[in-house]
């Protein structure tokens, strides 16, 4: 805790005040009744960081929950909320590998992977009491979807046609072609568990007022834009968590942040500047990690603007790139440059592919596509500023290693709304720098999501494509599934459909005191949290 | 007096109507107009072309423009602005939670001003073809020069860091709850006497309040400096001087209050550059406002919740503007007529 002398001013020729300073217990005594007076009319001296309370932990954490019907939407940075006060039927662990939750079995009950038996815990009950069973999931998954297009769950569970509804914890997940990769979505956006009698009784409305779900911790209050105060459930089925009262602090801000962490007012604060967190490293009392996790930076093409269906212009924009240098540059070189569109321990990873810097190489195709540094190719770059760390300054670079082969990219600044309507209107006027969240490391959600042609949200408009996609998304041999999708990210990289550039970083600052679990997937789950 | 305030009161009701009525039309043509699109948000990735129009349907978004307003008016004027497509809750139930803060912070922001511009602007005034003027100008030029916004980040530097004596994250602090009465903090904490939680909001209040104020008060003051110069040379300070007044006495009890006339002008008209300075203060310091609803709604092409926020903001200048409009004819016997 900081503290400052005391100051204050008294008369000098006040003879009584100077005799009563020079008498050491009387100069205690005004001295204290100063500091009690002054205290009591400054409550705010609270603000300062107070003894550790460990049953507690505040969060400053850049975004807000829109709404708390976890079904609705699809954002990947309040998964750490909607995970914290819903659970999930299945979690990636910090290593991503798939683990039981909800859900503690899954098999397929066909060779067609069209029907997926799932088991439930019985111990899982709702923050209300009432316990969770296969309606509640089956109500969540399935029927939620298809009754109301807004809801985001319907969308990412696209081929679930019904869920049989066997006993309160078994049931069989119909789906209308083969989805051999079905469980992944078990641990993925949107695909939460709510409370059906609650949903029904309340409506939409009334659950976002007051939402209850089968998390390790209850939403107790939401000051929209400004804090979320999670308590600790008592009856969660994992066990009651050892920090009891969590408290996300919404700080857009990054600077603001900052403070926060390193005035000592929250115990630890989420995607901060890179060099915020170099210098904050510097701190005592404050831990800092910058680790890659599972999203990739990359650069999508849009096929369909000018000049990007040159393959040699395309192949020049790829192999004019150092990602080494930019790793170092802006990640301080924990970002792992990529060859393909997925990072390294990922099962689609092909670790003996290897895509280089070459700068003459990059001369040599652009010269083939009638460009050069005296006659350079020009188009828009897009990218966004501060949706993930140093994006803009790496769209500049980028930008800069281009230049000197004669590309000549100007950049414009977007924000991630702009830039998701105009690929889905098929209105992007460039290729865009993007971070391609994936929580769960497989092919489908990298690749086969970047590259199907049909998704409305796709920059890379090859039809072409669209079987080999369906093929990998119904092939139930999974040896055969990640080999077909190794060879896309080898032949999308070759080709540069779109250009991997580096595995996304996360930056994380925290009181010493604290033993978070950070994930692979860039899950911040205070659950997971304990203090020395 | 009563009746003038009235008629003051009516006369602007009356022009209320049509001015919401041709803003409300406005800002629905113009956001209809721009190219953004409201669903891309709603939309997951797996969508289809099929799924968009029905959805497009289901929003109402298909229908012809003047047909959209029309329906848009109507529920409007039922007190039904229609649903956030961001927050799935409906614009007036977002918008009640929201505008109570942003008042409350700007507001106390004007108080601060104004306890920093009235002194400031006299002081100024005083210093006028003295030997100290030109220190004082440079120091409100630089003020001026500052926007609110890097006035947060100065001062969360010097109160949240380097001395850190004041909260800079949130409208009240850890542990405190705000009971729902009237929305503004620091009235309800009081009418349910919980004094202590009432010194935690006014202490979140500060730093904010402080950032729009530093960016505003300048203007007050140079207004305020410019006004008394023009006060100082008219024929009733020399009046008042021959009736053997004081200085002191003739600039507080007489020109200053000539002076107020252009500056509550000068505050009516720029009090929306306060809101428009609580935009960015109320993200920096995580202020549960309007001003914070407004960039996350431009973010996610929420338009009907822009819509709302176009709206409320228009009517709350017109408030401003009769609230100008009563204290002009309060101060000034000249305008009391009807």
């Amino acid at each position: 805790m900081m503290t400052g002398p005391l100051h204050f001013s008294a008369d000098p020729h006040d003879a009584d005040v100077q005799l009563a300073l020079e008498d050491p217990a009387r100069r205690r005594m005004i001295l204290g009744s100063l500091a009690a007076g002054v205290g009591a009319l400054m409550p705010w001296k609270l603000a300062r960081a107070e003894a550790l309370d460990k049953s507690a932990l505040s969060i400053a954490y850049p975004v807000d929950v829109p709404t708390w019907d976890p079904n609705a939407l699809s954002i990947p940075t309040i998964q750490n909320l909607y995970q914290s006060v819903f659970d999930s039927p299945l979690r990636y662990s910090p290593q991503l590998t798939l683990q039981p939750r909800q859900v503690t079995e899954w098999k397929w009950a066909d060779d067609k992977a069209t029907r997926l038996e799932i088991s439930l815990r019985d111990d899982i009950v709702f923050h209300d009491g009432t316990r969770l069973t296969m309606d509640d999931v089956k109500f969540s998954l399935a029927d939620r979807g298809k009754a109301d297009k807004k809801l985001i769950v319907g969308g990412m569970l696209n081929t679930v046609s019904d869920i049989e509804v066997i006993s309160p914890t078994k049931g069989v997940i119909v789906f209308n072609r083969p989805t051999p990769a079905a469980p992944i979505y078990l641990a993925f956006l949107a695909a939460y568990v709510v409370p059906k009698a609650y949903m029904e009784r309340v409506g939409p409305e009334g659950f976002n007022a007051k939402p209850i779900g089968a998390g390790p911790y209850q939403m107790v209050e939401h000051l929209r834009g400004s804090r979320i105060v999670l308590e600790a459930f008592d009856k969660y089925w994992g066990g009651s968590p050892s920090i009891r009262q969590v408290v996300f602090q919404i700080v857009p801000e990054a600077s603001a942040r900052v403070a926060l962490i390193e005035s000592g007012r929250v115990g630890l604060a989420t995607q901060l500047p890179m060099r915020e967190v170099q210098r904050l490293a510097q701190k005592t009392g404050i831990v800092t990690k910058v680790y890659p996790f599972s999203s990739v930076y990359m650069i999508r093409i849009p096929s369909y603007v000018t000049p990007m269906d040159n393959d040699h212009v395309r192949s020049a924009m790829h192999l004019a790139i150092d990602k080494a240098a930019l790793s170092k540059a802006f990640y301080g070189g924990v970002a792992k440059p990529l060859s393909v569109m997925t990072p390294e321990g990922t099962p689609s990873y092909v670790a003996d592919f290897n895509y280089s810097f070459d700068k003459t190489k990059a001369l040599a195709e652009l010269n083939a596509a009638g460009f050069g540094p005296s006659n350079p190719v020009s188009f828009t770059l897009l990218s966004t500023n501060g949706v993930f760390p140093n994006d803009y300054d790496l769209a500049r670079a980028i930008a800069g290693m281009w230049k000197t082969v004669g590309i000549n990219a100007s950049i414009e600044e977007t924000t991630p709304a702009k830039l998701i309507e105009a690929a889905q209107n098929g209105k992007l006027t460039g290729p865009l720098l993007y971070s391609w969240a994936n929580s769960t490391g497989d092919p489908e959600n990298y690749a086969g999501r970047i590259f199907d042609p049909r998704l409305r949200f796709s920059t890379w408009k090859d039809m072409s494509l669209s079987p080999r996609i369906d093929a990998l998304m119904t092939e139930v041999d999974e040896g055969k599934r990640m080999a077909g999708y190794k060879q896309l990210n080898v032949e999308s990289s070759q080709k540069s459909w779109a250009i991997p550039l580096l595995q996304a970083v996360e930056t994380v600052a925290y009181s010493s005191t604290l033993e978070p679990t950070l994930f692979g997937n860039g899950y911040i789950l205070p659950a997971e949290f304990k203090y020395r | 007096m009563f009746q003038i305030i009235s008629a003051i009161v009516l006369r602007r009701l009356l022009l209320a109507i049509p001015t919401l009525l041709l803003l409300s039309l406005v800002v629905f043509v113009v956001l209809r107009m721009l190219p953004v699109d409201p669903l891309a948000m709603l939309l997951p990735a797996s969508a289809t072309a099929a799924d968009a129009a029905a959805l497009r349907q289901q929003l109402g978004f298909d229908k012809p423009i003047p047909q959209q307003f029309l329906i848009w008016l109507w529920k409007a004027v039922n007190g039904n602005l229609g649903s956030s497509i961001n927050f799935r809750q409906p614009v007036v139930q977002l918008m009640l939670a929201a505008v109570p803060a942003t008042l409350e912070l700007t507001l106390t922001g004007l108080l601060l001003a104004l306890v920093i511009s009235v002194p400031g602007g006299v002081l100024a005034f005083v210093l006028h073809q003295r030997r100290h003027e030109a220190a004082a100008d440079l120091i409100v030029a630089l003020m001026q020069s500052i926007p609110s916004f890097l006035w947060s980040l100065l001062l969360i530097l010097a109160f949240g860091v380097f001395w850190p004596v004041l909260p800079f994250s949130g409208r009240v602090g850890d542990g405190v709850t705000l009971p729902d009465i009237t929305g503004f903090a620091l009235v309800d904490l009081l009418l349910v006497g919980r004094f202590e939680a009432w010194l935690s909001a006014v202490s979140h209040l500060l730093l904010p309040a402080l950032a729009l104020a530093l960016g505003f008060a300048p203007l007050v003051i140079r207004v305020l400096r410019s006004s008394l110069i023009d006060a100082a040379n008219e024929p009733y300070v020399e009046v008042a001087r021959l009736r053997g007044l004081s200085e002191t006495r003739i600039l507080w009890r007489h020109m200053l209050k000539n002076a107020s006339l252009p500056t509550i002008t000068m505050i009516g008209v720029q009090f929306g550059f306060l809101f428009g300075g609580a935009l960015l203060v109320e993200m920096i310091f995580g202020f549960p406002g309007v001003g914070n609803l407004m960039v996350q709604a431009v973010k996610g092409n929420d338009l009907p919740l822009i819509q709302g926020i176009a709206l409320i903001f228009c009517v709350l200048m017109l408030v401003i503007t009769v609230i100008v409009d009563v204290l002009y004819a309060v101060l000034n016997p000249r305008l009391r007529t009807l």
